[in-house]
């Protein structure tokens, strides 16, 4: 793991972060008390009080003109803020430069030759793309720890405070705010395509294991970082997947691509019978010293409120987390009754799936360099689909096309979001590339083409023929 | 001070370097068909001999901030400048009735209605004294203004400059011009940069009632002065002018349109107005209501088209020229922001939308300037000419069915090296005042994209439920066009090509393709 000092040097966009409540230091000289959080903490005390005041100045001052929405964002000509107000009068603040030092690396030879180096941009942040990290922030955040709220009730503004401190300070070198872009706006999930026999062998499995451990309240399923089935909320699904995804998968990724002796993977070697391996938990639940804690998450905090263990756990490319209440115990027996159920019926399925896949694969035919990248997201359920990004890290989200283009990408976006109706805007860039942006109901599909000398009409036939392929069944305004 | 243009200040070097190449082009150079290809300076519209406006190549030019701070000391009385206060008060006179037309200043500023307006406009001195605002009064709104001089400072303290706060729905505009700060509040969804823009706008119209050097003057003299002393009456000039901005094109695309008239006409207009000229003469403009007829310069001056559309301004949004003949000191700060030129403004005839601008660097010229235009009245009644543009004011513009192309509804056509552009008449569904904002709300969206700062575009077509758009820019000029739900793409592409065709068989009438200077 990168020590926190190394990743700060990754992140020199930020500039601070904090979070405040503007009712607890009501009177002059008690204006300290009104921050919870301040990064970086060696700021001095007078600074800190000035930014925040400011922030408070900012937001009452919009008010004037409409009592409801608030400032969201502060431009000048060094640094742009983000306001958000996560809960009841706690507002959270991000502060970016507005220019740094970038390495571009050379990932396509085809679509971004010319960018491999290092440059000093001067960065046009997409207020959309930002506001919506701080948003995710604040969703990471709840989902390990709760509402703010609840926090206060429970131990006071110290209590809030420890959470807060413990929970950023790590979380805030992990960001990596350069990479952010459209589909931080969107915050899907990425679906595994399956055939209905393999889904129901799916869902059979997810039934037999809930009936067999009915401490178990939730499921959810995930193949390739994919999800496949979860019983969770919407909301509560796509910030937990962002976990997964992000973070806890990309950590766990090494023990498979090493060797069968390399100590990466001690206890896979000692169980011969099947792949299955907690992800979260004991590193191994043979040893006697294992310690069986796990992760807790919150989930449904606008109603039931449900304070949750998350074990996940994964067998080759299948991964399963089953969420049990927290006010029950999870012993050694448990666990072991687990692994030994789930561990070989999911090595089966995961080598059930993979063969499926593969099948899939030929007969859609060998693949060709297309011409076009897309990006497709539908509000309804959440559903993303990327070309543009390679892969996702725990670093970095690698995509393939030019900064630009993917500013050009978020601009549509805006416009999109602006009117509420159907559209689709076409534009050319000076670089020649053509970029399409379709609304249709509540889709969104946008495709970068490079086809430099086509012209308008045959840029239309050639995204009317992705339309055919990708998306048969979907009605895009023509 | 005297209207001291003469003098020899910095900013006037600035305006008359060497990029203004004058486009000396053949007509036969001329193709056909233009393509985007096409170098700058043939493109239809095009003029010939050279250009009229001081050029700027581009629309990021005209937002660079390329003034050099004057530091010129008004020379003798060193209190405030009795000439301004004389000055500004005959302005006053009459605007003071107009302003009860006008304006509904006595709005609440605490009720929905206010704040809901489209677009709020403040203007403040560094002291957060109110100057302006849109709608209610600067009283009622002074607090606010101070909170906003709070802001401006608090970032200030940081060694950082505010620039916009957004929000859902609406945005606020910060522009620090000392020593004034001007606000902008807008729920439309212009683009950071455009509502900079017309903030700069309603700062120049400012200077160009004191000039800047006074501007500055007065408040080093007393920071905490009070300008609607001075600017009082004028505030209907302001509020013309943001209403210009809304509705107006050109302002959009920094360009000027004409009334169509045949080239022969319009050349025997321009050489009246060559011929009747004076010594201090600078500028010889003709209006058609908010169209030019021709403009005449001296050799070697230029007009900037900011210019241009404040005396737009002032002729537009001031009745009282039409009873006589106007004698009025101006600043035109694109020019130079240090001193008064003096502007003798008539109507050719009481009840004609004929409106005639003389421009002289004298503040004793009027009797002069009033014979120049007796001798260009003459002239001009000796030939057909006249009658001939009488006959074109009655068809001030025309209809885009005369392109020919079904489904265009609309279109604004910018010819880059003229700063001059043409667009047919708005027709149905674009004739209440609700749906020409929206429609110029259209425009100024592509015109943001296709000139974003830091990611330009060459072309923009957007597909909605009410109407399809494309914008397309080249070297040469600046396309927009509206067709109808219904257009195609396939059109869409054939209709520019048609367009710019006609545009090149029309633009003898469209353009003035050969300004003359005395």
């Amino acid at each position: 793991m990168a020590s926190g000092m190394q990743e700060k040097l990754y992140n020199p966009s930020l500039l601070s972060f904090f979070v405040y409540n503007p009712s607890f230091g009501p009177r002059e000289g008690e204006e300290e008390k009104k921050i919870l959080f301040y990064h970086p903490s060696d700021v001095e005390k007078n600074e800190k009080i000035r930014n925040v005041g400011l922030c408070e100045a900012i937001v009452q001052f919009t008010r004037t003109f409409c009592p409801t929405k608030p400032a969201k964002s502060l431009h000048t000509q060094k640094n742009r803020q983000f306001f958000f107000e996560a809960e009841d009068s706690f507002w959270i603040v991000m502060v970016h430069w507005c220019s740094c030092s970038v390495f571009l690396k050379p990932v396509d030879r085809f679509w971004s030759p010319e960018h491999s180096k290092h440059v000093f941009c001067k960065y046009s942040l997409i207020d959309t793309v930002y506001g919506a990290v701080l948003r995710q922030c604040y969703s990471m955040y709840k989902l390990f720890n709760g509402t703010f709220v609840r926090a206060m009730e429970t131990g006071g503004v110290e209590l809030l405070m420890q959470k807060l401190e413990k929970f950023f300070y790590r979380y805030l070198q992990t960001l990596h705010l350069q990479s952010c872009d459209l589909l931080d706006v969107f915050g899907g999930i990425a679906f595994f395509p399956l055939d209905k026999m393999t889904y129901l062998k799916i869902q059979s499995f997810v039934n037999r294991v809930e009936e067999s451990l009915s401490l178990i309240k939730y499921t959810t399923f995930l193949y390739n970082d994919q999800l496949i089935w979860s019983g969770l909320e919407q909301d509560d699904m796509r910030i937990l997947y962002k976990y997964l995804t992000t973070s806890l998968f990309p950590r766990h990724s090494e023990p498979e691509l090493a060797g069968r002796d390399s100590p990466l993977r001690p206890e896979v070697a000692g169980n011969l019978l099947h792949y299955g391996r907690f992800l979260t938990g004991p590193a191994n639940i043979k040893d006697p010293e294992a310690k069986f804690r796990f992760p807790r998450i919150f989930v449904n905090t606008k109603d039931s409120y449900e304070e949750l263990h998350l074990i996940v756990y994964k067998a080759m490319s299948a991964a399963v987390c089953f969420m049990i209440s927290a006010s029950m115990e999870l012993t050694r027996e448990f666990c072991e009754q687990l692994d030994s159920l789930v561990g070989p019926q999911l090595t089966l399925l995961a080598s059930d799936i993979c063969e499926q896949y593969n099948v899939n694969r030929r007969i859609s035919g060998p693949e060709k360099e297309p011409q076009f990248k897309f990006i497709y997201f539908n509000h309804m359920n959440l559903a993303e689909k990327s070309t543009i990004h390679m892969r996702k890290t725990a670093s970095v989200s690698l995509t393939s096309v030019h900064p630009d283009l993917m500013k050009i990408l978020g601009d549509i976006n805006c416009d999109f979001a602006r009117v509420d109706e159907d559209e689709e805007i076409i534009v050319k860039a000076m670089t020649d590339y053509w970029v399409v942006g379709k609304k249709s109901d509540q889709r969104e599909l946008y495709v970068i083409l490079n086809q430099k000398n086509a012209n308008l009409i045959e840029v239309n036939e050639e995204v009317k023929r992705l339309c055919a392929t990708q998306f048969n069944n979907i009605f895009f305004l023509d | 001070m005297a209207g001291d243009v003469h003098n020899k200040g910095v900013s006037w070097e600035v305006q008359q370097n060497g990029t203004l190449a004058p486009v000396d082009r053949l007509r036969n150079d001329r193709s056909e068909s233009p393509t985007p290809g096409l170098v700058e300076g043939t493109e239809p519209g095009a003029g010939q001999e050279s250009a009229m406006f001081v050029h700027a190549q581009s629309f990021e030019d005209l937002t660079a901030d390329n003034e050099v701070p004057t530091e010129t000391e008004p020379k003798g009385d060193s209190v405030l400048g009795e000439s301004v206060e004389e000055e500004a008060l005959c302005l006053a006179a009459e605007e003071k009735i107009q302003e009860d037309l006008h304006r509904s200043k006595e709005e609440d500023v605490c009720t929905e209605a206010w704040r809901s307006h489209r677009k709020h406009v403040f203007v403040l001195s560094e002291a957060g004294k109110p100057i302006y605002t849109r709608y209610g009064t600067e009283e009622a709104l002074s607090s606010t203004m101070g909170v906003m001089m709070a802001l401006v400072s608090v970032v200030e303290a940081d060694k950082n400059i505010i620039r916009s706060i957004h929000a859902d729905g609406y945005k606020v505009v910060f522009l620090r011009k000392t020593p004034l700060v001007l606000v902008g509040v807008s729920r439309t969804c212009q683009s950071d940069l455009e509502l900079t823009r017309e903030l700069q706008y309603i700062y120049y119209q400012i200077v160009s009632l004191l000039t800047l050097t006074q501007l500055n003057h007065i408040f080093q003299h007393k920071q905490n002065y009070d300008l609607r002393r001075l600017l009082a009456g004028s505030e209907h000039l302001t509020d013309n002018l943001l209403q210009m901005l809304d509705r107006d094109p050109g302002l959009l695309l920094s360009a000027v349109t004409c009334l169509p008239l045949a080239s022969s006409t319009r050349d025997l207009v321009s050489s009246s107005l060559q011929a009747a000229k004076a010594k201090n003469l600078v500028f010889s403009i003709l209006l058609a209501g908010d169209r030019l007829v021709t403009l005449v310069r001296k050799k070697d001056q230029y007009l900037h088209h900011m210019d241009l559309h404040l005396l737009f301004n002032l002729v537009g949004s001031s009745s009282s020229f039409r009873e006589g003949e106007g004698w009025t000191p101006i600043c035109l700060p694109k020019f130079n922001t240090a001193g008064f030129f003096h502007a003798h403004i008539s109507y050719l005839e009481p009840a004609s939308d004929l409106c005639l601008i003389l421009v002289s660097t004298d503040r004793e010229d009027f009797f002069n300037l009033s014979e120049c235009k007796h001798r260009f009245l003459e002239r001009l009644s000796r030939r057909s000419a006249y009658q001939a543009l009488k006959e074109a004011l009655k068809c001030p513009s025309y209809s885009v069915t005369q392109v020919g192309i079904p489904e265009l509804r609309h279109f604004l056509y910018k010819s880059k090296s003229s700063g001059l552009y043409t667009s047919p008449e708005l027709s149905l569904p674009y004739q209440s005042e609700e749906e020409q904002e929206r429609l110029m709300g259209l425009y100024q969206y592509l015109h943001s994209r296709l000139h974003h700062p830091k990611r330009p575009l060459r072309s923009v077509y957007r597909c909605g439920e009410t109407e399809n758009l494309m914008a397309w820019v080249t070297s040469g000029f600046e396309l927009y066009l509206c067709f109808s739900p219904l257009g195609t793409k396939a059109l869409a592409v054939a209709a520019v090509n048609k367009l710019l065709r006609w545009i090149r068989k029309e633009e003898d009438r469209l353009f003035i393709l050969s300004p003359l200077t005395y």
